[in-house]
C-alpha cells in the first residue's frame, strides 16, 4: 500500500547538510502494524514524515497505492492526509478553543462523524470528556483524544510518531493498544525508541543514522 | 468611530453654513454699490431682461446681525421688509410655514425670527433680538420678537420702515424671485453675468456654495493628511496585533496542516475570519459612532441649533480605509507566514 523506494531526506541544518534518511526501501502492507524503532536522532520521525507525505523525499520516491506522493500538489497531498491517513504525534496537540469532540471532528472536514466520535470516546474510556476543552484534560486524556482523531473516519493508515513519549509506561501501552485495536483494518505505522511499546507490532524495522539496519524483525 | 466622529464634526461647519444661509437660495439679492438712484434701473433689468419669468422684485434693507456657531459668531442677515412683502418673503422662503405671533408693525422695533434663530439666540416670544447693547446685533432701539416662524430656514426681519430709520447702509437691496423656484439658479447665474462690471452687486446662493467649497478645500486636504496618518498608525498597530494573534495560532495552523488541511484552505479560513472580524468591527464602530453623534447632536448641538448629521455618508466613507488597510496587512502577514511554513516544525514543537 505504501512503498518507499530509495527514499532519502536531506536537511539543511544552518548551512550544513544532514541526511535524515538514506536510500530507504520499505513497504507498509495493508492492515499491518509496522513498528519503526530507533534511538533519538536516528531519523525515524523523518521516515514517518516521508511515508505519510508530510515531507517529500530529496531523492527516491514514496508511493501510495502506486501514486508517487512527491508528484502530487500540496492540495492533493493534503487531501490524501485528511481523508486516508490519521496522525498522532509525540505531543498531544489539540486546538485550544475547540472541545475534545470538535477537535476530533476537525479531522473529518465535511463528514458527519458525531456518532462515530461518541462511540470512539466510549471505547477509549473518555466518553464523559466529549465536551471538555483541552485545558481541562490530563496528558493521557489528551493523547486519547488525539488517538480518536487519528482513528475517526476509517483511515487507511495511521501514523504515530512516538505517541507514548509524553506518557507514563502504563498509559503509553494503553494508547498503543487503542490504536492497534481500533484501526479497523487500516495500517498502523508507529515510531518509537521503546521496544516494549511494539509488543503488538506485526513487524519491526530499526533505523540508525538514517538507514534501515535491520529489517523484518518480528517481535 | 474616531475617524467618523472627527469627519462628521468637521463636516458640521460647512453643513451649518449651508443651513444657516440656505434662505438665500430662494431669491437673488442685487444692490447698487453706494448708489440708491440706480435701484430702479436694476429693478427694470431684473424684471424685463431676465431669461426666466420673474414673479416679484421687492425692495429690502439689509444689515448685519450675529448668530452663534461651533466656531464662534457668524454674521447673519437682518432684513427690513415692507408691508405685504413680509408675507411674500415668508411664503417663498419658508413655504408658508405657520407663524406664531404676528408680523412686525411698520416702523416699530419688532422682528420675526424662525425657530432655529430663536433657539440659536436662546430667545422666545418677546425676547430682544437686537438692541443698543445686544451682542447679537446693534440696533438703536431694543428690537422685540413678535413672531416666530415654524420653519427650518433661518429668518430674521423687521419692517422696512424701522430698518430704514435705524440701520446702515441707506441703500435698498432688491430681492428677486423667479416665478418657478426651479429656475432660481438659472436666474441667479444670468444676473451675475448681466451685472458683471457694473455698479450692481449680486448675492446668489451658488456663490455661497462655491465659496464654502473653496474655503473648506484646504481644510479637507489637511483632514485627509490627518486621516491618512490615523489610518497608517491604526493599521500598523492592528497589523502588529494581527501578527501576534497569528503567531499565537501557529500551533493550530501547523496541526491542521499536518492532519491534512492545505495551505490554501487555511489561508481562506484565516482570511474569512479576518473579514468577519473586520466587517463586524467596522459595523460596530459605525453604530457606536452613530450613537455618539446622536448624543453629541442632542446634548451639544441641537440646543443651539448647531448642525450635525449623524448619518453623514462622507464620515463613514472616511472610516472605510481602516478595515481595508488592516485586511491588506493581514493578508500580507498570513501569506508571508504561510510561504515557508513547515507543519512538522510545529508538531515537533520546534516552532512553539
Amino acid at each position: 500500500m505504501i512503498q518507499a523506494e530509495s527514499a532519502s531526506l536531506l536537511y539543511n541544518d544552518h548551512g550544513k547538510e544532514v541526511w535524515a534518511c538514506r536510500e530507504i526501501d520499505l513497504a507498509v502492507k495493508q492492515g499491518e502494524f509496522l513498528g519503526i524503532l530507533g534511538p533519538s536522532g536516528s531519523g525515524k520521525s523523518s521516515l514517518l514524515y516521508l511515508l505519510s507525505g508530510l515531507k517529500t523525499p530529496t531523492s527516491g520516491r514514496v508511493l501510495y497505492n502506486g501514486q508517487a506522493l512527491g508528484t502530487l500538489s500540496d492540495d492533493k497531498r493534503s487531501e490524501l492526509r485528511l481523508n486516508a491517513f490519521g496522525f498522532i504525534f509525540q505531543h498531544p496537540h489539540l486546538i485550544g478553543y475547540l472541545t475534545a469532540s470538535e477537535n476530533v471532528q476537525a479531522a473529518c472536514r465535511g463528514k458527519d462523524t458525531i456518532s462515530e466520535t461518541e462511540e470512539l470516546f466510549e471505547s477509549l474510556g473518555i466518553g464523559d470528556l466529549l465536551h471538555r476543552r483541552p485545558h481541562e484534560l490530563s496528558g493521557g486524556q489528551r493523547q486519547r483524544v488525539c488517538a480518536a482523531r487519528a482513528l475517526v473516519g476509517g483511515r487507511h493508515a495511521i501514523f504515530a510518531d512516538e505517541p507514548t513519549a509524553a506518557l507514563d509506561h502504563i498509559n503509553g501501552l494503553k494508547v498503543v493498544d487503542i490504536l492497534a485495536e481500533h484501526r479497523n483494518g487500516g495500517s498502523l505505522v508507529m515510531v518509537t525508541h521503546d521496544l516494549t511499546m511494539l509488543e503488538k507490532a506485526d513487524r519491526i524495522v530499526e533505523i540508525v543514522d538514517g538507514s534501515l539496519v535491520q529489517m523484518d524483525r518480528v517481535p | 468611530m474616531l475617524i467618523a466622529g472627527i469627519v462628521s464634526i468637521i463636516n458640521s461647519i460647512p453643513l451649518s453654513i449651508r443651513t444657516i444661509y440656505s434662505y438665500s437660495k430662494h431669491y437673488l439679492g442685487v444692490t447698487a454699490r453706494g448708489q440708491q438712484e440706480k435701484i430702479d434701473e436694476i429693478r427694470d433689468i431684473l424684471t424685463y431682461n431676465a431669461p426666466v419669468d420673474v414673479s416679484n422684485v421687492i425692495p429690502a434693507r439689509v444689515s448685519e446681525a450675529e448668530v452663534k456657531s461651533i466656531v464662534g459668531s457668524w454674521p447673519f442677515v437682518f432684513l427690513g421688509l415692507s408691508g405685504d412683502d413680509m408675507q411674500l418673503y415668508l411664503d417663498r422662503v419658508t413655504g408658508g410655514a405657520p407663524l406664531d405671533g404676528r408680523l412686525p408693525i411698520s416702523g416699530r422695533p419688532e422682528a420675526v425670527v424662525s425657530r432655529p434663530v430663536a433657539k440659536n439666540l436662546r430667545l422666545g416670544m418677546g425676547g430682544i433680538v437686537m438692541g443698543p447693547s445686544n451682542k447679537a446685533g446693534y440696533s438703536r432701539q431694543e428690537v422685540e420678537i413678535v413672531g416666530i416662524v415654524d420653519s427650518e430656514e433661518w429668518v430674521l426681519f423687521t419692517s422696512y420702515e424701522y430698518h430704514h430709520e435705524n440701520h446702515f447702509p441707506p441703500i435698498d437691496v432688491l430681492l428677486a424671485f423667479a416665478d418657478d423656484p426651479a429656475d432660481q439658479e438659472e436666474f441667479d447665474r444670468w444676473a451675475e453675468k448681466a451685472f458683471e462690471g457694473s455698479s450692481a452687486k449680486v448675492f446668489a446662493y451658488h456663490n455661497l456654495e462655491e465659496e464654502t467649497n473653496e474655503m473648506f478645500a484646504t481644510l479637507y486636504k489637511i483632514l485627509n493628511v490627518i486621516i491618512f496618518l490615523l489610518v497608517s498608525v491604526i493599521t500598523f498597530m492592528m497589523a502588529m496585533l494581527m501578527s501576534i494573534y497569528l503567531q499565537q495560532r501557529v500551533p493550530e495552523f501547523g496541526l491542521l496542516q499536518a492532519i491534512g488541511y492545505s495551505k490554501k484552505s487555511l489561508l481562506r479560513r484565516v482570511l474569512a475570519e479576518t473579514l468577519i472580524v473586520l466587517a463586524g468591527g467596522w459595523v460596530i464602530g459605525v453604530l457606536c459612532a452613530y450613537g455618539m453623534l446622536l448624543i453629541v447632536r442632542a446634548k451639544l448641538m441641537e440646543p443651539n441649533a448647531f448642525m450635525l448629521d449623524p448619518l453623514d455618508k462622507a464620515a463613514y466613507f472616511y472610516s472605510a480605509p481602516v478595515p481595508l488597510a488592516i485586511l491588506a496587512a493581514a493578508v500580507l502577514t498570513v501569506v508571508l507566514k504561510f510561504r515557508k511554513f513547515d507543519p512538522v516544525a510545529v508538531v515537533e514543537r520546534r516552532l512553539i
